[in-house]
């Protein structure tokens, strides 16, 4: 009992036992090589993508209804009523002496003086006439009236006028106030300051359709301000689309072709 | 013989050439249209207002015809809104008969920018001379407009009417249309009667019995009156006004009729037509023939054409909730609105449309926008109610009944100025505006432009004599 369980390995055991180890790891290194060479070896194969087929798409509305915004009662309003602007009351640029100037070239006004005053009123008893045609002794005869045109016209007329009918004259000239109230109430200039905004000006060729629809406006010039530029160009797209109001009945030949070119300021918003 | 036949036909082939260079340059050049005519615009982005101050002349003459051809052409320019028209007290002393040359530097001086001067006397016979002329200041001693014609006594008070449009063609270059008449439907004891009026509120005329129930009158091609009647609660038949005899028009329909209009050329009726407790518009030839229905909602009537020929109507039920106005079957009044009483205005701007709308407490406003519903605007607010609106036929005015507190009755808008004037206290339901018939006094007085002058004069006038009121005073 004692010499089998304190028996010790003689070294030709040990060197089998070395050497059969020895032999079962180069066998299995071997398996691991030859594992990934032979046919039971897996491959990973990449799947196949899918081809593109086009199918017709039929959109086919949903059955549930969409939900209506809510909340709560709104109260519908009209707008408010359309109030003119009071009229823009203009005065003539005059100057009047003043003992404060100084005695310079550089303070001479460049406006015209004003007129003297007219002078008291007359007396309550005075007659007092409509015209008072005083013929001053002199200077001479008055001169007689000699014809300066020929042709059809006006007597009051200007030898540069085209227009001979005094009527259409008066109707070209409404239109034209008509078709320029149209064009203000779309043009709304930027908010700048005065100085600056003073002395910008943009104009623009309008193209015309045949029923007097603006059918394009081309930039003719430019003020160099970009938000001023901006705003002309926002208001001409705009525009771009509406019809402007028919000439006066008695007049059709009056036409939209005949408007030369729009040109947008602000001077007077900052007068 | 060939050579020969060559030579010939180029020697004529040459010829042709020729012949036809020469007569084009014979042949009067074409007018060339002025590109600049308009120059161009400058637009500042303000508005200003300039009202144009017209100077009538007044007149010392007793003559009943002189007062009243005066009279009804100043009240017309009032109600025009489109002048400041001088006083009479400021009118500058002088001479103001019938032949008296006008003063112009006085009136001048005055301010005024255009003159007018209209005068009557009696001729032999039943016959009344009527003169008119104006003058732009800015054009001269030469009246731009002078007119001397002949009418029978009667009709000096239409012909100041027809003498006012035209001198607003003359001013303005679009006609007037003074010379027209309403038609209204007003309750009347225990029903609705139809009556008609004069433009400036004169000549109210009952059309209907106090008896029936007679609503939504309109006139009809050739100024012939049409509204709905119901005899002793009968249906609602639509009846005319031939001669002075009522008749009932023929239409295909036994139920009642609620309103009807005809389009603008005359062609086309369209009629609301009651059917199983709902009503729908249909539209058919004028003559009662060939009726398509056109409206979809439960309810649908005031059927109305515009001059560009589409059909406005109000319609509303179950579907559509509150009744708004429909323009060729689309809606264009603002939802949540009750609107009622659509009608079109040819504008000087365009087409526009204008409606009533509730507004609460039982009061109506008017608002406008154009044929699409668009650029919408109030033309009321206030206390009273605003409703039936009827635009004139040149398009400046608008009338409408209106219920407020400083006076209740039929009122005129200006649609350029906004500024509205009372006609007469006379209150109603239903409105409709036309013109009287052409007639040759219109022609005699009527403004045409150079290119368009007729080559003779026109028919009934009398002999134009030279005339001293044209005639500049001498200094």
């Amino acid at each position: 009992m004692n010499s089998i369980g304190t028996r010790k390995y003689l070294p030709q055991e040990l060197w089998l036992a070395a050497i059969l180890a020895g032999w079962i790891e180069c066998g299995f290194f071997a398996l691991l090589i030859t594992a990934g060479t032979n046919r039971g070896n897996v491959h990973a194969v990449e799947a196949p993508a899918p081809s593109e087929t086009p199918i017709a798409v039929k959109p086919v509305l949903d059955d549930v209804p969409l939900l209506k915004l809510g909340g709560k009662k709104m109260r519908p309003k009209l707008p408010e009523l359309w109030r003119k602007n009071p009229p823009i009351q203009r005065f003539e640029a005059a100057s009047a002496p003043s003992p404060m100037a100084p005695k310079t070239p550089d303070a001479i006004p460049s406006s015209p003086l004003l007129h003297k005053d007219a002078g008291p009123p007359p007396p309550p008893d005075a007659a007092v006439a409509k015209q008072v045609d005083q013929v001053l002794l002199d200077a001479g005869p008055p001169p007689k009236e000699t014809q300066q045109a020929q042709g059809e016209g006006v007597a009051d007329g200007v030898k540069e006028g085209t227009e001979t009918d005094p009527l259409k004259g008066r109707a070209i000239g409404q239109y034209k106030q008509l078709l320029i109230a149209w064009f203000n109430a779309k043009w709304h200039p930027p908010d700048l300051p005065c100085d600056v905004m003073k002395s910008l000006t943009v104009a623009g060729i309008p193209t015309w359709g045949p029923d007097r629809t603006v059918t394009g406006i081309t930039p003719a010039r430019m003020s160099g301000n970009p938000t001023f530029d901006e705003r002309a160009k926002s208001t001409w797209s705009s525009i771009v689309g509406q019809q402007i109001p028919p000439p006066p009945p008695l007049y059709p030949d009056i036409t939209p072709n005949q408007i030369g070119a729009i040109i947008f300021t602000s001077a007077s918003v900052c007068k | 013989m060939q050579v020969k036949h060559r030579y010939f036909s180029l020697t004529s082939s040459l010829a042709a050439i020729a012949f036809a260079a020469v007569a084009k340059a014979q042949a009067p050049a074409a007018p060339v249209p002025d590109e600049h005519l308009l120059g161009d615009l400058v637009i500042s982005g303000t508005q200003v207002e300039h009202v144009t101050k017209l100077a009538i002349l007044k007149s010392f003459s007793p003559d009943y015809e002189d007062v009243v051809i005066r009279s009804v052409v100043r009240h017309d320019l009032e109600l025009s809104g489109m002048f400041d028209v001088i006083p009479d007290g400021k009118a500058p002393p002088g001479n103001y008969e019938f032949d008296d040359p006008v003063d112009l530097p006085a009136w001048q001086k005055l301010g005024a920018e255009v003159i007018v001067k209209v005068a009557a006397r009696k001729t032999q016979g039943n016959r009344v001379e009527i003169f008119s002329l104006a003058y732009f200041m800015d054009v001269g001693k030469t009246p731009v407009y002078e007119r001397r014609i002949v009418v029978a006594a009667d009709d000096v008070r239409p012909t100041g009417h027809r003498v006012t449009d035209a001198l607003l063609a003359a001013i303005t270059g679009r006609p007037g249309s003074f010379a027209s008449h309403f038609c209204l439907s007003t309750p009347w004891g225990r029903g609705r009667r139809v009556l008609t009026m004069d433009a400036d509120g004169a000549g109210l005329t009952p059309v209907s019995s106090p008896e029936d129930t007679s609503i939504a009158p309109f006139w009809g091609p050739k100024q012939t009156l049409y509204f709905t009647q119901s005899v002793r609660f009968s249906p609602f038949h639509l009846m005319q006004l031939a001669g002075k005899q009522i008749e009932r028009v023929n239409v295909p329909y036994t139920t009642s009729i609620y309103a009807a209009s005809f389009s603008v050329d005359g062609q086309k009726l369209a009629v609301a037509v009651a059917e199983d407790g709902r009503s729908s518009i249909y539209v058919g030839n004028a003559d009662g023939t060939a009726f398509n229905k056109v409206s979809t909602s439960e309810i649908a009537t005031s059927p109305v054409f515009s001059p560009s020929g589409k059909l406005a109507w109000i319609a509303g039920g179950a579907q559509q909730g509150s009744q708004r106005v429909y323009v060729d079957g689309k809606p264009v009044s603002p939802n949540g609105f009750t609107a009622a009483s659509p009608t079109f205005c040819d504008t000087e701007l365009g087409v526009r449309l204008v409606y009533a709308v509730a507004v609460g407490g039982g009061r109506m406003d008017l608002v406008m926008s154009d044929e699409h519903g668009r650029d919408m605007a109030r033309l009321t607010q206030g206390p009273g109610s605003n409703l039936a609106p009827a635009c004139s036929p040149d398009g400046r005015l608008l009338a409408f009944f209106s219920t407020r507190k400083s006076g209740p009755g039929l009122y005129l808008l200006n649609l350029k100025r906004f500024t509205s004037v009372r006609v007469t206290p006379q209150v109603g339901e239903s409105l409709n505006w036309a013109r009287l018939a052409d007639s040759s006094v219109m022609q005699a007085l009527e403004v045409r432009p150079k290119s368009k002058a007729a080559p003779s004069p026109p028919a009934p006038p009398a002999p134009v004599p030279p005339n001293p009121a044209s005639v500049p005073p001498k200094p």
